[in-house]
């Protein structure tokens, strides 16, 4: 076995997040500095990297954006020089008449500043669902969002109301209780609809096997980030956030016959819907529900087989995608994948299961995953490719522990993993890379 | 949107073994919000099968009844309507709309539901609608042994209802519809 390079022994790979950890992550650009490390050539192409994080330059407020409690997405507020050359950096670029995507992701990748509406513009931008034409934007605004007005209003109706609607030729004449007396007539079914049909296209059939559906996304919504006053609690907010997470998973389940409403995608369209309705912009904010829609439709395509039962030992499938992450680590940390996998037994459905089809938003506090998300959506290679990248980092960042630990402190550990520096994360994801 | 299921006159065990098939395969629990039965179940194996259809039972005493303690009378609100229910042996003539006319005016109620001549009809007078569900079993009754298996649904949504009549005749399920509107609101008392 072979011996564990110095360097990759050394602090910069703990996860323990100590107060100099909480630093912003665009910082990283200005530490440049770096303190001479352990000369061991490293065997493992992971490269050690250039930035040294033992003395800050700056120490930052610490900020409590880590306290699960705070909706505000605060983080530290001194912005650098290098915050604010990046903001502006992405204002020009989004004011521009045609947007390079390209460019926008390239500038994404090393995250997005909260507040003030480039969030939200940004990520509209990169799942597609407005055109990098400015010019367009108005009218294909309108258009997305009247065509989620009609699917509410075609969808959502109860089958008395579609009957109703049918039949409106046949005005009946019973229509007075107070008029003649006598025998009432008896009329022809619409469509030969009636409530107790077992036919396939009934609608009331479809309605009764709906309303289980219905009730488990009612469950889950009410679920969702129970900790956050804009998902949950009893304001009016919070109650008219979750009505709209319903009507979106329950339209998207109506038009999805084939996947219908999977536990788990009310944690995707949650940063999402969260985004979009916290725009600055009220325009913007108050057609939340219909923009995160097709995000979220968007978004979900890419992996919609993560979420399909039978497609589970497919090649496309999880299990697939699953040992896809076991091989990436192998590659670059074969020492620890052979200590989790084969001597500790650590199987990785066990932690990576709900790491890639949540897309990490159950790992992290919710300001975190959105600055993960930003990495994961700008990413040319998709969020699916990118999560692998990501998830192995976490294994990597953690080794230390992981190796000296047993089956039972290693799931315990990767099941409830440590916060941890962001922008370091995601620069370990990014340099495993597969380039040549 | 309430789905009420109006049924009796079963008679079960005495003239006949249980509900036609094709009807039993209908009525399958979890659409149903209510059920409300004329009466003559007969025993209390009929009433446990109902209770699973439905939690909200309600049930009329009639003649044959094993159970005594049903009421005679019912009355039920369900959305904008108020629903009379009673067996109908005690209204004589027999059937006779003016006389159940007199029995709605006393219930006070919109739609009165009664049964015993395992015929189904559905009146309109001044007062509101009277409904008799038939038998659901094709009982014979008093009077007659040509009875086809019927039942009703009604379909409640706001000041309109929609009943549902489905009868088995000769041995296939056959489904019509009645619709009325309601003019005013109840007012509640």
């Amino acid at each position: 076995m072979k011996k564990v390079p110095d360097w990759l022994n050394s602090s910069l790979w703990s996860s323990v997040a100590s107060p100099s950890d909480r630093i912003s992550p665009y910082d990283s650009k200005s530490t440049t500095a770096a303190a001479p490390h352990p000369a061991t050539e490293p065997p493992a192409p992971v490269l050690p990297p250039s930035v040294v994080r033992e003395e800050p330059p700056e120490l930052e407020p610490v900020s409590p954006s880590n306290d699960r409690g705070d909706d505000e997405n605060v983080r530290p507020e001194r912005p650098s020089a290098e915050d604010i050359s990046r903001q502006s950096l992405l204002l020009a670029e989004l004011s521009k008449k045609v947007i390079n995507i390209g460019e926008l992701r390239r500038i994404t990748s090393q995250g997005l500043p909260d507040g003030s509406g480039i969030r939200s513009a940004v990520w509209k931008l990169l799942l597609g669902y407005l055109p990098p034409d400015r010019g367009l934007w108005l009218s294909e605004l309108a258009k997305k969002r009247l065509q989620y007005q009609n699917f509410k209003t075609e969808l959502l109706m109860n089958p008395s109301e579609i009957t109703r609607k049918m039949d409106k030729s046949t005005v009946s004449g019973n229509d007075e209780m107070k008029s003649t007396s006598g025998e009432l007539s008896r009329s022809d079914l619409t469509g030969g609809e009636h409530p107790l049909s077992l036919g396939e296209t009934s609608v009331w059939n479809k309605f009764f096997q709906e309303t289980e559906i219905i009730e488990q996304i009612d469950r889950d919504v009410k679920r969702t980030h129970p900790d956050m006053h804009f998902f949950s609690g009893d304001s009016l907010d919070a109650k008219a956030n979750q009505e709209a997470l319903k009507t979106v998973l329950t339209i998207f389940a109506k038009l999805n016959p084939g996947i219908r409403y999977v536990q788990g995608m009310n944690e995707i369209l949650a940063p999402l819907y969260y985004v979009f309705r916290n725009d600055p912009n009220e325009g913007y904010a108050a057609s939340a529900e219909a923009d995160s829609f097709f995000c979220f439709v968007e978004l979900l395509s890419g992996f919609r087989d993560n979420f399909c039962k039978q497609l589970d030992n497919s090649v496309v499938g999880i299990r697939s995608t699953i040992t896809r992450l076991s091989e990436m680590l192998k590659q670059h940390d074969e020492e620890l994948w052979r200590h989790l996998e084969i001597t500790t037994k650590v199987n990785p459905q066990f932690y990576a299961f709900r790491w890639i089809t949540l897309l990490l938003t159950q790992e992290f506090n919710f300001a975190d995953s959105l600055h993960i998300w930003d990495a994961l959506l700008s990413d040319p290679e998709g969020p699916q490719e990118t999560v692998l990248r990501v998830c192995c980092a976490m294994l990597i960042l953690v080794r230390r522990r992981l190796l000296a630990g047993d089956f039972t402190s290693n799931l315990r550990l990767l099941q409830n993993y440590p916060s941890t520096n962001i922008a370091h994360l995601l620069y370990v994801a990014n340099k495993l890379r597969s380039t040549p | 949107m309430v789905l009420v299921l109006a049924l009796g006159d079963l008679h079960i065990p005495h003239r006949a073994p249980d509900l036609p098939a094709k009807f039993k395969s209908m009525l399958v629990p979890g659409k149903i919000q209510h059920i409300i039965c004329t009466g003559n179940l007969c025993i209390k194996e009929v009433h446990d099968y109902l209770k699973t259809l439905c939690p909200d039972l309600h049930i009329a005493r009639g003649e044959y009844d094993e159970d005594s303690r049903y009421p005679e009378t019912k009355t039920i609100t369900i959305g904008q309507f108020k629903v009379g229910l009673c067996h109908g042996h005690q209204v004589i003539p027999w059937g006779d709309l003016d006389s159940l006319a007199m029995l709605q005016r006393q219930l006070d109620v919109d739609i009165l539901v009664t049964g015993h001549t395992h015929q189904f009809t559905a009146y309109k007078h001044e007062g509101g609608v009277v409904i008799n569900p038939g038998s659901a079993t094709g009982a014979h009754s008093s009077i007659t042994y040509d009875v086809n298996p019927s039942f009703i649904l009604m379909d409640i949504d706001g000041l309109r209802v929609v009943v549902y009549v489905y009868e088995l005749i000769d041995g296939e399920v056959k489904v019509d519809k009645i619709d009325f509107k309601k003019t005013t609101a109840t007012t509640a008392n």
